[in-house]
C-alpha cells in the first residue's frame, strides 16, 4: 500500500515539476477565471428577474446557478479528459513504452497520471469561485464544505469510468473519442447546467433521470448553495456509488483487454 | 544446471498486414497473418551476451519488445531468469533494463536529473539510493554537467546515453538494448562498450542481449551471436565457431554467407 502511494505521489511531482516550467499558465488561468466569472455575472444581471429567481432549486441568484454549472462541467470534462490526455501524451513523447516496463502497475500508472490533473482542475474552479465571492457576491456562506468535498469525490469516482473508457478507445483507434463527445453533449443538454431540467420537455426530463451528472450537479447545488450536508444528498451520492461501482472495474477491464489487444497488433505506440 | 537468463522457444509473432483508408479504422480486429517472428528457439545464458544480427525488419526489436513485455507473443514462450513475460509480466519487468533504439522517451521539460530519479523511483530505488546511482552513472556517461538541464536541450548523442543510464539503473540481472550506439559518436561508443564489458558484464550475473548492426561492437561484445532473418534464427554460435563453419574470416562475410547473399557479389569474385 505505501509502495502503491509513494508510485502515486511520484506521478503527481513529475506533473507539477513539468507544469513548473511553464509558470505563465497559472497566471493565464487565474486571469481566465476573473473574466469567466464576470461574464457569468454580467449574462445573470441581463437575464436575473424575479420569477427566474423563484424557478431555480435554492433559489437566489441566476448568477450562483449557473457558475456552479459551468465549474462542474469544467470538472466533469476534467474526469473524462484527465486519462487519455495523459495516455496520449505519453504516447506521443515516447515515454509510454517505458513507463511500462518499470515495476509500475497499469492501474497505479493511470491513476497516477490522472492526480495533478485533478488537483489543478479544483484549483481552477476555487480560483473562479473566489473570484465570483470576492467581487461578484456569489453566496458561500451557506455552503457545507464537507458535503461539498464528498459531492466533488463521488462525482470524479463515478465519472473517472468513463475517463478510462476514452483512453481504452484511444489506445485502439489512436484519436478522438465520439462517446466522450456524445455524453458531454447529452449532459450540457439534459444535467441542468445553465438552466433548470424541469423546463425541459418530459422525455429529455426522462433522459436526464437516466443521466448521473444529474444527479452530481443537484448535490453540488444542494451543498454549495443550499447548505445541504451528507446525510441531506444521501440519495444523490448513492446513485454516483453505484455508477462508480459498475463503471470503475468494467472500465479497468476494457482497458486492460485494449492494452493488451495493442500488445497483440503491435500498435501501442502508433499514433 | 543453471537456470537460462533468457530462454525462447518455438517464438512466433504476428501482425495484423497494414492497412490505410478506412480499414485502418478497423485494424485492432484483424486477423494478425503478417509474419515477424518464425518459431525462434535460443538461451541466454547468465552471465552471458548474445548478439542479435540482421538486415532491417528481420524482427531483432520484435523479440526484444516481447522480452520487454511490449508484445504479445502470438505462440510460443518466452522466460525472462525462469519467468514468463505474458503470464508473470511484472516479475519479468524487476530483471529487466531495456533500451530502445529509436524512441528515447523521457520528457523533455524536465531535467535529466529529475527524468532519471523518476524512473528509478518507478523500478522502487528509494530517492537516495536512486540518486547514488544516477551520479555514478552520470560519471561513467559522461552525463555531469547535462543531469541538471532540460532533456530537450540536450543533444541526440547525450540523450541517448541518458537512455542507457536509465536502463541500468536499478542494476538489472537481464539487460535489452536495441542499438545501443546507435547516436553516440566513436569515442563515446567505444567508451560505453568498455563500460558494459568491463563494469557490467564483468560480475558474471548479468546477462545481455543486444541488437546492433555495428560489427565491431558486436565482436567486442558478444560471447555468441545470433543471425535473424525474416522472422528465422539462421545460426546460433560463438563468433569464432561461425566463422569456422562459414570458412569466412570477417563477420561481415559471415553474416552474408549465413542469410544466403552472395559474398563474392559483394566483394568481387576474382575467378570472374
Amino acid at each position: 500500500m505505501i509502495r502503491i502511494l509513494r508510485d502515486l505521489l511520484l506521478f503527481f511531482w513529475r506533473d507539477l515539476f513539468i507544469a513548473r516550467t511553464y509558470r505563465a499558465v497559472f497566471v493565464v488561468e487565474a486571469v481566465e477565471a476573473l473574466f469567466g466569472s464576470a461574464m457569468f455575472y454580467y449574462v445573470a444581471r441581463f437575464v436575473d428577474t424575479p420569477e427566474l429567481q423563484h424557478s431555480l432549486p435554492q433559489g437566489g441568484s441566476y448568477f450562483a446557478f449557473s457558475l456552479v454549472g459551468f465549474v462542474f462541467l469544467d470538472y466533469l470534462n476534467a474526469a473524462l479528459d484527465t486519462f487519455d490526455h495523459s495516455l496520449e501524451e505519453a504516447r506521443d513523447s515516447g515515454t509510454l513504452e517505458h513507463l511500462l516496463v518499470t515495476q509500475t502497475s497499469l492501474p497505479v500508472f493511470l491513476v497516477g497520471s490522472a492526480i495533478y490533473p485533478f488537483v489543478a482542475t479544483t484549483l481552477r474552479i476555487v480560483v473562479y469561485v473566489a473570484w465570483g465571492a470576492a467581487l461578484f457576491g456569489f453566496p458561500l456562506h451557506a455552503a457545507n464544505w464537507i458535503a461539498v468535498l464528498a459531492v466533488l469525490l463521488v462525482t470524479l469516482l463515478a465519472f473517472s469510468g468513463l475517463g478510462i473508457l476514452s483512453a481504452s478507445y484511444l489506445l485502439l483507434f489512436k484519436k478522438g473519442n465520439p462517446g466522450k463527445w456524445f455524453f458531454l453533449g447529452v449532459s450540457s443538454v439534459t444535467a441542468g447546467m445553465l438552466f433548470p431540467v424541469g423546463i425541459l420537455p418530459d422525455w429529455l426530463q426522462f433522459v436526464a433521470r437516466l443521466n448521473p451528472v444529474t444527479y452530481a450537479l443537484d448535490a453540488m447545488r444542494a451543498s454549495l448553495l443550499g447548505g445541504a450536508d451528507v446525510a441531506a444528498l444521501w440519495r444523490s451520492l448513492a446513485i454516483l456509488i453505484l455508477f462508480a461501482a459498475a463503471l470503475l472495474p468494467l472500465s479497468m477491464s476494457v482497458f486492460a483487454w485494449s492494452l493488451r489487444r495493442t500488445k497483440i497488433t503491435g500498435t501501442l505506440t502508433h499514433s | 544446471m543453471p537456470q537460462a537468463a533468457i530462454s525462447v522457444e518455438s517464438l512466433v509473432k504476428l501482425f495484423p498486414p497494414a492497412r490505410t483508408g478506412w480499414r485502418a479504422f478497423l485494424q485492432p480486429f484483424e486477423k494478425i497473418t503478417a509474419v515477424a517472428l518464425d518459431g525462434l528457439s535460443f538461451e541466454v545464458r547468465e552471465g552471458e551476451a548474445l548478439a542479435l544480427l540482421g538486415a532491417n525488419g528481420a524482427g531483432k526489436s520484435t523479440l526484444l519488445r516481447i522480452l520487454a513485455t511490449l508484445l504479445v507473443p502470438t505462440r510460443g514462450h518466452a522466460l525472462v531468469a525462469g519467468h514468463d513475460t505474458v503470464r508473470q509480466s511484472r516479475e519479468v519487468r524487476r530483471q529487466l533494463g531495456y533500451h530502445a533504439g529509436t524512441d528515447h522517451g523521457f520528457y523533455p521539460r524536465l531535467t535529466a536529473r529529475e527524468n532519471l530519479l523518476f524512473f528509478g523511483q518507478l523500478n522502487q530505488l528509494s530517492r537516495s539510493a536512486a540518486a547514488q546511482r544516477i551520479s555514478q552513472l552520470a560519471e561513467q556517461f559522461h552525463l555531469g554537467e547535462s543531469l541538471n538541464r532540460q532533456v530537450r536541450t540536450l543533444s541526440t548523442g547525450t540523450v541517448q546515453r541518458l537512455s542507457l543510464a536509465r536502463a541500468l539503473l536499478h542494476r538489472p540481472r537481464v539487460l535489452l538494448l536495441d542499438e545501443p550506439t546507435r547516436s553516440l559518436d566513436a569515442i563515446a561508443a567505444a567508451e560505453f562498450r568498455r563500460f558494459l564489458k568491463t563494469e557490467i558484464m564483468r560480475d558474471g550475473h548479468t546477462s545481455l542481449l543486444f541488437a546492433s548492426h555495428a560489427l565491431p561492437e558486436v565482436e567486442l561484445l558478444a560471447d555468441r551471436l545470433a543471425v535473424i532473418d525474416a522472422g528465422r534464427l539462421l545460426a546460433c554460435d560463438t563468433i569464432s565457431a561461425l566463422k569456422r563453419t562459414t570458412g569466412t574470416s570477417s563477420l561481415e562475410d559471415v553474416f552474408l554467407r549465413i542469410t544466403g547473399h552472395d559474398v563474392s557479389a559483394v566483394h568481387g569474385d576474382p575467378a570472374v
